[in-house]
């Protein structure tokens, strides 16, 4: 779908002054701030020289920097929406009430794998208070649910494939007495034996999930000759790895809201893609996409748990609400949450690597299994990912990586913050240290000698990146921050019984969709100037804490020259802009920012002229900045901006203006995976610091230090949390969010047993923020809400295994996982020995 | 429904009377009954102190409190922490200032037991967050949250 309007790729001049030989030369590291401590500097304007002409179509390099105020890119505002959630006013949907409206509960199966002989609603119909039990056959269009595929239906009728397959809709006058007749739903299941190992599901003879098959696609990454690099190699490791899945855990469990209204209706969801729930909620009810009106309500943590799934409550709710008129509220309760929702994929990897006597990687063979659970969902997207991700940012000539997506009766597998590149990279980073040790190699230096840079700089897939490639530089940048140079020799070592430890991981980030994703990579902004000289900014993508609000504000008053307190950027919704895909692959601010530059282009074709007749110049002279239009290069001619909005307004001319952005058509061979994956990349290197309890196999990590390559800082403190909560959610995933499964049904489905990390367990942090000049967004702004999360977990792995001296290749890092790998090995073996 | 219990306590500094079921929970009360949706529901069982209020003056997570008990008491939600209306507490002004919010979810409970733990003027680093712990956040990996409550610390010994 190409766009026909000329994109916005602001400051593109810059661009290409830095592509330079080195990427120590090409880094303009000027604002490479080393943070040690909690506490966040004071605001820092930042330097003038930073913020050339913000004007996305009047890039002119020969000019110079036009524009005297810095503006807030890259500052310390205060966040739009932290006063209101602060004081408690922030209305997320469970705050939302309206007359007559009733309460929804949903009628799951407690099994995984069965067939379905009938389903009796009698008894839930009975409960006082009860308005309504709807069953498939109650559905109007189609009982079909699914973004890619459409395995899934919304309302089961003749098979259960997974745990909380819904059997069942109920809407009550109170939500007790929903859920009184959700559990009164009666259901004659016939067990049929499920299949809960992704590993036994691809075997012939194993129990089908689907009719199609248990491996529902397998993607692949094919690069050069295999038999003759293997013979090349004179050190081969040979790794399987068993990595676990992780649940969301957002504070704000699943819900929604229904409104119905004559022949259309509205939604009000806690989610991250308004347009997805849009399109499933219309086929449901059989209506058009203009009949469905989505908006995002105030969401409280998404993380990829509330991109495709909230699409399920609510097309139950929208069924509820359309049979019976009134509005509709499904709040999940936190068991239900845990036990349904989505999870990050747990997956098998298998690894063959080989390098050569200088630790140079000749080859490397990656086989991925990915636990897709009942239904195909978001598995294919994630696979995708994974599947590139596989090999990280270093320079290995031959690669042969399969990455297979497999139903099982196990939890459905979906997007989860990193999408399939956390698991391989865990992997991955393992088998490095690994094959560091077999050469005697410090695991610092084999990663030096196989990054990606400037010489070195075509991926797996064959792209060549453009830019400045920074592999090198956050590796020696993060290594530094965590004083690696000299860690052995200062290990603290009997001073109590604890063992310290450090490792190191890499990542190189896809930014926004893949190849296969490019047809939902588009977005779209509106932006309304008021006559007081205030702004209205829309966008399609959501703020789901990660600080999305901010990001759109800053570049919308940066580009308008205005203060962001004129800004205000209101949640998306389904009527007030264009499908603009899910808030996902950390492309919230890259996406937005770029729709609202081309609308702030386009209002400046009106604004310009008025301007320029007030300031008695030539439009094109016209600069904005400091709340002021002002003539270039001439501070003293200037109108405030707010005199122009209302000249704009008097004069009846359009204030008004939308903006639409898509990348640029790439080019890839799925078959091969060999192409343009990605648009650009980010890259970043955490390393980390462990104690280590060798006697319980408790792991307590001491410290995290993190580089990262993130092209522009738009706001700096929603950065820094994003890279802060990255870190913590990924030392989660990593050392105690374990799902343990019996028959695929969860075994842990509450916080006290699901356990993520609490203030106690928070790691000092470091942080290093390194922009750069290359491929970005706005202002060459590159997303960072994964890549801050992706290497945390294995450098932690890597230093446990550093602090032990051993392996442990099975996430999460438990206590009873460490102590079985501890083995022999084990402060207390002899015990288990002598009872032997 | 089971017959009715009047239960009469100072909410946010305003004395209020409620008739409840014996089983209600205090966090119905105020966000059904009462209309103060500040304090939320994240688990409905203790451990996740999304729904943390100050029960004469200690946070308590108000989800395994029953409204009845509170009899006499004085109840403090995020909507009252501040004092008068449209007034934020010196925490709340920090978790602002030090961009200690991200999703907003876990932060009314976060803002009350911050407070009372600004109130204790605790010093000591690993033993505010070990007076954290039982509100879980899941967006800012804490690090903020702790420069609000050392910046609300120090206001407090600035005055
Ligand atoms: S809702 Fe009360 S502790 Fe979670
Ligand atoms: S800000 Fe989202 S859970 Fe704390």
């Amino acid at each position: 779908m190409p766009s026909k309007r000329p994109t916005a790729r602001p400051v593109e001049g810059r661009r290409w002054k830095v592509e330079g030989p080195a990427p120590t030369q090409a880094v303009k590291s000027r604002e490479s701030r080393v943070s040690a401590s909690p506490h966040p500097a004071k605001p820092a304007r930042p330097a003038p020289a930073r913020t050339t002409d913000p004007g996305p179509r009047t890039p002119d390099p020969g000019l110079g920097p036009r524009t005297p105020d810095p503006g807030p890119l890259g500052g310390r505002h205060v966040r739009p929406d932290a006063t209101s959630k602060v004081a408690g006013l922030t209305r997320y949907v469970g705050d939302l009430a309206l007359p007559g409206m009733l309460h929804a509960a949903l009628a799951t199966s407690k099994v995984a794998a069965a067939t379905i002989a009938g389903i009796d609603t009698s008894a839930a119909v009975a409960v006082p208070d009860v308005v309504s039990v709807l069953t498939a056959k109650d559905i109007p269009g189609q009982n079909l649910v699914g973004v890619i595929f459409t395995d899934q239906p919304l309302l089961v009728t003749d098979r259960v494939r997974m745990v909380g397959d819904r059997l069942a809709v109920v809407a009550a006058r109170t939500p007790e007495a929903a859920w009184a007749a959700a559990r009164a739903v009666t259901a004659d299941l016939r067990p049929l034996s499920g299949v809960y190992d992704p590993v036994a599901a691809m075997a012939p003879g194993s129990p089908t999930v689907h009719e199609s098959g248990n491996v529902f696609k397998t993607f692949r990454v094919i690069r050069g000759d295999l038999a003759r690099a293997r013979k090349a190699a004179s050190v081969v490791v040979e790794a399987e790895y068993h990595v676990g899945g992780q649940d969301h855990a957002y504070l704000e469990p699943q819900g929604c809201l229904a409104i119905p209204e004559g022949q259309r209706i509205t939604i009000v969801a806690s989610c991250q893609c308004p347009f997805y729930i849009q399109h499933a909620v219309a086929r449901v009810l059989g209506l058009s996409l203009a009949a469905v009106r989505v908006e995002q309500a105030p969401t409280g943590g998404g993380f990829g748990g509330k991109e495709d799934y909230p699409s399920e409550p609510a097309a139950c709710a929208a069924l509820l609400a359309w049979r019976t008129g009134r509005p509709v509220r499904l709040l999940y309760h936190r068991e239900l949450d845990l036990q349904v929702s989505t999870k990050r994929h747990a997956a098998v990897v298998r690894h063959r690597w080989g390098a050569d006597a200088k630790g140079k990687l000749c080859f490397a063979e990656v086989e991925t299994i990915m636990d897709a659970g009942g239904y195909v969902g978001l598995s294919t997207v994630v696979a995708e990912r994974a599947n590139v991700s596989a090999i990280g940012p270093y320079d290995v000539p031959v690669v042969d990586v399969k990455t297979h997506v497999v139903y099982t009766n196990n939890l459905f597998g979906g997007a989860y913050r990193g999408f399939g590149a956390p698991q391989v990279t865990w992997a991955a980073e393992a088998t490095l240290d690994k094959l560091a040790r077999s050469l005697g190699l410090d695991p610092l230096e084999i990663r030096r000698r196989n990054v990606l840079d400037a010489r070195k700089r075509v991926l797996c897939t064959g792209q060549k990146l453009p830019g400045p490639v920074l592999a090198g530089e956050v590796l020696e940048r993060a290594t530094a921050l965590a004083g690696w140079e000299g860690f052995k020799a200062r290990r603290p070592a009997g001073d109590d019984h604890l063992r310290r430890g450090i490792g190191v991981s890499l990542v190189l980030y896809g930014c926004s969709l893949h190849w296969g994703g490019q047809k939902l990579d588009r977005s779209s902004a509106v932006v309304i100037l008021q006559p007081d000289g205030s702004v209205i900014v829309r966008v399609g993508l959501a703020e789901i804490g990660q600080g999305n609000l901010t990001a759109a504000q800053t570049i919308a008053a940066q580009a308008l020259g205005v203060d962001p307190s004129m800004v205000q950027v209101w949640q998306p919704d389904t009527t007030t802009v264009g499908d603009s895909g899910p808030t996902v692959a950390s492309r919230g601010a890259h996406m937005s920012g770029m729709a609202i530059l081309d609308a702030v282009a386009r209002l400046r074709t009106r604004l310009d002229p008025v301007a320029a007749e007030l300031l008695e110049c030539q439009p094109s002279e016209v600069e904005l900045a400091g709340s002021f239009a002002r003539v270039a290069g001439q501070a003293g001619r200037a109108v405030p901006i707010s005199r122009v909005a209302a000249e704009m307004a008097s004069r009846r001319i359009e204030a008004i203006s939308t903006g639409w952005y898509h990348p640029p058509e790439r080019e890839y061979d799925p078959r091969t995976g060999q192409g343009a994956a990605y648009e650009f990349y980010a890259l970043a290197c955490h390393v980390a610091r462990v104690a280590v309890d060798p006697e319980l196999g408790l792991v307590k990590v001491e410290e995290v230090s993190a580089s990262h390559d993130v092209g522009r800082v738009i706001h700096r403190d929603a950065l820094e949390g994003q890279i802060q909560g990255g870190i913590v959610q990924a030392m989660g995933w990593g050392v105690s969010e374990a799902l343990p499964l019996k028959d695929g049904v969860l075994q842990n489905p509450s916080f006290t047993d699901y356990v993520i990390p609490t203030s106690a367990d928070v790691p000092a942090i470091k942080i290093d923020i390194l922009e750069s000049d290359g491929p970005g967004g706005p202002y060459g702004a590159k997303g960072i809400g994964e890549p801050s999360f992706i290497p945390t977990a294995s450098a932690i792995r890597n230093a446990v295994c550093d602090a032990l001296g051993i392996d442990v290749d099975t996430l999460p890092l438990t206590p009873p996982t460490v102590v079985a790998a501890l083995g022999d090995r084990h402060p207390h073996a002899w015990v288990l020995e002598v009872k032997r | 429904m089971a017959e009715r219990i009047a239960v009469t306590f100072t909410l946010n500094g305003e004395k209020r009377s409620f008739q409840v079921p014996a089983g209600r929970r205090l966090l119905d009360l105020l966000r059904d009954d009462a209309g103060l949706t500040g304090t939320k529901e994240g688990c409905g069982a203790g451990e996740c102190g999304a729904c943390t209020v100050l029960l004469d003056g200690r946070p308590v997570t108000s989800c395994l409190v029953l409204a009845a008990s509170v009899e006499g008491c004085e109840v403090v939600t995020v909507e009252g922490l501040g004092g008068a209306a449209g007034h934020l507490h010196p925490f709340q002004r920090a978790l602002v200032d030090t961009g200690g919010v991200q999703c907003g979810f876990c932060t009314p409970g976060v803002a009350v037991t911050g407070a009372a733990i600004v109130a204790l003027d605790v010093a000591d680093p690993a033993e505010q967050a070990r007076l954290l712990a039982g509100n879980l956040c899941r967006c800012t990996g804490y690090t903020k949250i702790f420069a609000a409550l050392e910046a609300a610390r120090e206001a407090r010994h600035a005055k």
